[in-house]
């Protein structure tokens, strides 16, 4: 609560420049650059990457990625360097290793899951169709929705 | 049937889950430099222009704080500090570190403040970044060894709260004198 | 004063809902014939009260009683009226009595709508309405009671957060949102019935289906419009974050999506009976889970409420929801669910159940996302972050075999395809699909998502034309009416089918949108001085200077420009920084130039005020056909409304069956 009042009370309200960010690599390494930076979590925005969020500390890090970049480390050393200072909250994507490959591989196996439920649905139903009744009788002319249309019209 | 136990299953750990996380706070951001050494930094002195490097700090505990002159908080915070460098100055070091700020205005803001600790210029937050600041304020508590043992993130208001911290930096590290 | 008489419409509402729901479920099972009237009564009666309550929350806000508990947190004598009512839903407690009145209306309407029908399921499924309005009473008199007393009354409050006074589009987002989520409840009410009758009839499933869809509009709405709110106020030149409550929005959307899907083959076979049933059960839990993300403080998020303790009892409430519909699942489930067979593969059938299970991962993918930091949290106490770079990753294939669906599913006919009907359905739509391809290709555009929805986007546009206007060409040529008579007839002859039409172009509208807003976005960034420009994409900016100035609640610094268009257009845009008292990091504003084509995004990264003229930062953005993602919105509501408009106020619901023979029309099966 204090905050707000002390916030409140000095009515000289925060009003000054910032300092813009650093100037932009050749554009192979700046393509580097954004690239890494849409992978790295901005730590008081509310899961925008570093490239995407415009406050302070996104912008301070976008920086340090370009310097790091320009000091020609990889990737992995650049992102290693997040990890330790943030954990890998850092990363926008959960690294594929341990119990982070159920995120991955879950949804995976429920679209093959699905896919074999409905096959063997389709399959099996297809078969009680053909063991029971004819299937209907095909239509006289070549097109059988603009016979339906044509049904309908005569309702 | 099956699927529908899997679901109801599936549903409780989920809750069970959320029932845990009751009075976390989910902004928090993971701390990475824990007890880890704190990373070297040259930077220049704002008044003065002089360097100081990290290095050269080690033997007393050292308290960084990281500000901006558009940082609201940052100036309610600003005299609790001042007092506290002037009563703990002897046992500690004191630095404030300007977080994405032009030095001109870093100036403007720390002029009308009564002398109290130095301030540094850290250009493009690159050492900010290395210490792993979410943004500003943020206060590090450093000892004696060089090794970051805490830090406080958002305005330090209370003179108690920040003694308490530095003497449990003291803690950490033994007696200053019996670190040498 | 008004404080007392809150809490007393407050109190009216809560013994209302008990009293009805207890009725309604008892009585129902019972089969009383004197509950209805009864449950009827109740249900006008936590509407009146919903509705007292809410107007008198509205008349402190708007007399700047600080008496009252919500008025001290959100009101400030500085903020404008307008978003001085609209702080009635700018925080937790004022949002949840909001709910509150919508789901009167809800309730009311629903009783209404019912009353000229027999049946004990109407009882049942408003005593489960009311059960949920039960929740949500208690919720607004315990733990997120915004009428209770402050003492010493303060002067004056410190105004509704920061974000949320920014836009225009705060104003109807979020009632749009509640609309959505708070009309889910009437389809849960109805499939609780069905559930609990054992029955689940024509005119039952059609009810189930029209409330659907009119609570999907409004969330379809409310989440375009959400999207237009991102881009025209957070100022990261995005729309869609893929943060926790967004997603939270989407889930229900997803699954009352498959619904409307999964009941039209409901209604030419009994298939699947369960799985549509558990759809519109889940979008019922899905936004109760997404109040809950927003409400609980437990996720990080840009519309997260504060911390709160309502989390708990809402955690209660999702779980006796979860419970209640997967124990009536599987209790009363086996009643409902004789099964007719299902044709052959190449069948409309089988479309709609591969749409079901592409919307079934999306739905369990995007909620697999949203909790898998929490999940991680709570069992390994690590914290780890999925963010857009994962949805993205998993979302855009199922997306894409969505949109390519979208083509496939209204060619096939009902029943079984014979050999004739790629020939005849595909070879059109797909050459206008190669050709877009080609088009693009020559054009010099590149990347394979992108080409590739344009390709399908033109396939399923013709597709959706065809099955729009082919019935209208029939009747012009062997009946001989003018084009629009004989198109508004063959519309209103199979509303439901136009309808939906209306809305599958909608989406395809939205998917090239993103597509092409996403591809072939250009950015640039750069510090300007007076005089100096800036150019991309055909626009050019040029700096003409700084200007600053204070509203009541904030006070800005804006940068002006002068501004180019590619088409030889000027204009002047200023992109702002807004500084709150209360917040550290300034709040922008972007400006934006919108024409069809594309976009100019401006935002004002940081300014100098020093030298002549002072100098500015600024990101610079131009996102292709973006303005076409909230555009559609008005189609995808013509679709809609062309699907649900009752026939005759006289007829009772049941008559729409003959709409369905109508749409069947399609089917040889």
């Amino acid at each position: 609560m204090s905050v707000l009042v002390l916030a409140l009370l000095l009515s000289a309200t925060p009003h000054a420049p910032q300092q813009a960010g650093s100037a932009l690599l050749d554009p192979t390494r700046e393509a580097r650059v954004q690239a890494l930076g849409k992978m790295l979590r901005c730590p008081m925005c509310q899961g925008l990457s570093i490239a995407d969020s415009g406050s302070s500390a996104a912008r301070a890090q976008m920086d340090r990625v370009r310097e790091l970049v320009a000091e020609g480390k990889t990737d992995d050393e650049i992102r290693a360097y997040f990890v330790a200072r943030y954990g890998e909250w850092a990363l926008l994507e959960p690294p594929a290793h341990g119990v982070n490959w159920l995120v991955f591989l879950l949804p995976v196996a429920l679209v093959l899951v699905g896919a074999l439920v409905i096959g063997r649905l389709v399959r099996h139903s297809s078969v009680a169709q053909a063991a029971g009744a004819q299937p209907a009788p095909s239509p006289a002319s070549a097109d059988p929705y603009l016979d339906a249309v044509r049904a309908e019209l005569k309702k | 049937m099956l699927v529908l136990l899997a679901v109801a299953a599936a549903m409780g750990l989920l809750l069970f889950a959320f029932a845990t996380l009751f009075g976390k706070d989910p902004h928090q951001v993971p701390f990475g430099l824990k007890d880890k050494p704190a990373p070297d930094f040259t930077l220049t002195r704002l008044d003065t222009g002089e360097t100081v490097k990290l290095s050269a700090l080690r033997g007393r505990p050292l308290v960084l704080n990281f500000w901006a002159s558009w940082c609201g908080p940052c100036q309610a915070e600003h005299p609790t500090l001042a007092r506290a460098a002037k009563h703990f100055g002897g046992e500690a070091s004191f630095f404030g570190v300007v977080f994405e700020d032009t030095p001109e205005e870093a100036r403007k803001f720390a002029r009308p403040m009564e002398p109290s600790f130095p301030q540094l210029i850290d250009p493009q937050s690159r050492m900010a970044v290395d210490y792993g600041v979410t943004g500003v304020p943020e206060t590090y508590f450093i000892d004696a060894q060089g090794i970051i043992r805490d830090k406080f993130v958002g305005p330090l208001l209370d003179m108690q709260e920040l003694a308490s911290r530095l003497h449990a930096l003291q803690q950490a590290t033994g007696p200053v004198g019996a670190s040498r | 004063m008004r404080g007392t008489l809150g809490y007393a419409f407050v109190l009216g509402g809560l013994l209302c809902a008990i009293f009805g729901a207890v009725v309604g479920i008892e009585g129902g099972l019972r089969r009383r014939p004197a509950t209805r009237l009864w449950v009827e009564r109740a249900t006008t009666g936590f509407f009146l009260c919903m509705l007292g309550a809410n107007l008198t929350m509205v008349w402190a806000l708007v007399a700047h009683d600080f008496s009252v508990q919500y008025v001290s947190h959100v009101g400030s004598r500085s903020t404008p009226l307008v978003y001085t009512v609209v702080s009635l839903w700018s925080a937790l407690e004022g949002s949840i009595l909001f709910w509150g009145a919508i789901l009167g209306v809800y309730l009311f309407a629903f009783a209404r709508a019912q009353h000229d029908s027999r049946g004990r399921n109407v009882e049942m499924a408003l005593g489960a309405m009311l059960g949920a309005a039960t929740f949500f009473a208690f919720l607004i008199a315990g733990p997120a009671n915004p009428f209770g007393p402050v003492s010493p009354v303060p002067p004056d409050g410190p105004g509704p957060n920061a974000l949320l006074q920014n836009h225009i589009l705060m104003v109807i987002h979020p009632p749009m949102l509640y609309c959505g989520y708070v009309g889910m409840t009437v389809p849960f009410g109805i499939a609780v019935a069905a559930l609990l009758d054992g029955h689940l009839g024509e005119a039952w499933l059609n009810a189930l289906r029209r409330w659907t869809l009119l609570a999907w509009t409004f969330l379809t709405v409310g989440i375009i419009l959400g999207s237009w709110w991102a881009y025209a106020v957070l100022g990261w030149g995005g729309y869609w974050a893929w943060d926790p409550v967004e997603n939270a929005s989407f889930l229900p959307w997803l699954t009352a999506t498959a619904f409307l899907h999964a009941t039209m083959l409901q209604e030419r076979r009994r298939v699947l009976t369960l799985w549509t049933m558990s759809l519109a059960l889940a979008s019922f839990a899905l936004t109760v889970l997404g109040t809950f993300m927003t409400r609980s403080g437990i996720f990080n998020s840009v519309h997260s409420f504060t911390q709160s303790d309502i989390g708990p009892t809402f955690l209660v409430f999702l779980g006796v929801v979860v419970a209640v519909s997967i124990g009536l699942l599987a209790v009363r489930g086996p009643m409902l669910a004789p099964e007719d067979p299902l044709p052959g593969l190449a069948s409309r059938e089988t479309a709609i159940l591969v749409n079901n299970l592409l919307f079934a991962a999306l739905t369990f993918t995007i909620l697999l996302g949203t909790v898998f930091p929490l999940v991680r949290e709570a069992f390994f106490g690590v914290r780890v972050s999925v963010g857009a770079p994962y949805f993205n990753r998993m979302a855009i294939p199922l997306g894409i075999a969505v949109l390519f669906l979208m083509g496939v599913g209204p060619s096939l006919p009902w029943g079984r395809a014979d050999a004739g009907t790629f020939q005849r359905q595909f070879l059109v739509p797909l050459a206008v699909g190669l050709a877009v391809l080609g088009g693009c290709l020559l054009a010099g555009l590149r990347g394979g998502a992108a080409l590739t929805t344009f390709a399908l986007g033109g396939f399923v546009a013709t597709v959706t034309l065809r099955e729009l206007f082919l019935p209208t060409f029939v009747r012009m040529r062997e009946k001989g009416e003018k084009p629009w008579t004989s198109f508004a007839r063959s519309a209103a002859r199979a509303r439901r089918r136009t309808g939906g039409y209306l809305v599958h172009l909608a989406v395809v509208l939205v998917f090239v949108a993103i597509a092409a807003s996403q591809a072939y976005v250009q950015h640039t960034t750069g510090t300007l001085m007076p005089g100096q420009t800036l150019s991309l994409g055909g626009y050019t900016v040029r700096f003409t200077g700084l200007e600053e100035g204070a509203d009541p609640h904030r006070r800005w610094v804006a940068a002006r420009l002068d501004v180019t268009t590619p088409r030889g257009g000027h204009g002047t845009l200023a992109p702002r920084m807004n500084f709150y008292e209360r917040s550290t990091d300034p709040v922008g504003s972007p400006a934006v130039a919108s024409s069809a084509f594309d976009d100019l995004y401006l935002t004002l990264l940081a300014f100098n005020e020093n030298g002549q003229g002072g100098s500015a930062s600024f990101n610079m953005w131009t996102f292709p056909l973006v303005g076409w993602i909230w555009w559609s919105i008005p189609l995808f509501v013509l679709g809609a409304l062309v699907a649900a408009w009752p026939k005759r106020r006289s007829v009772p619901v049941v008559s729409e069956g003959s709409t369905a023979a109508a749409d069947a029309a399609r089917g040889t099966a």
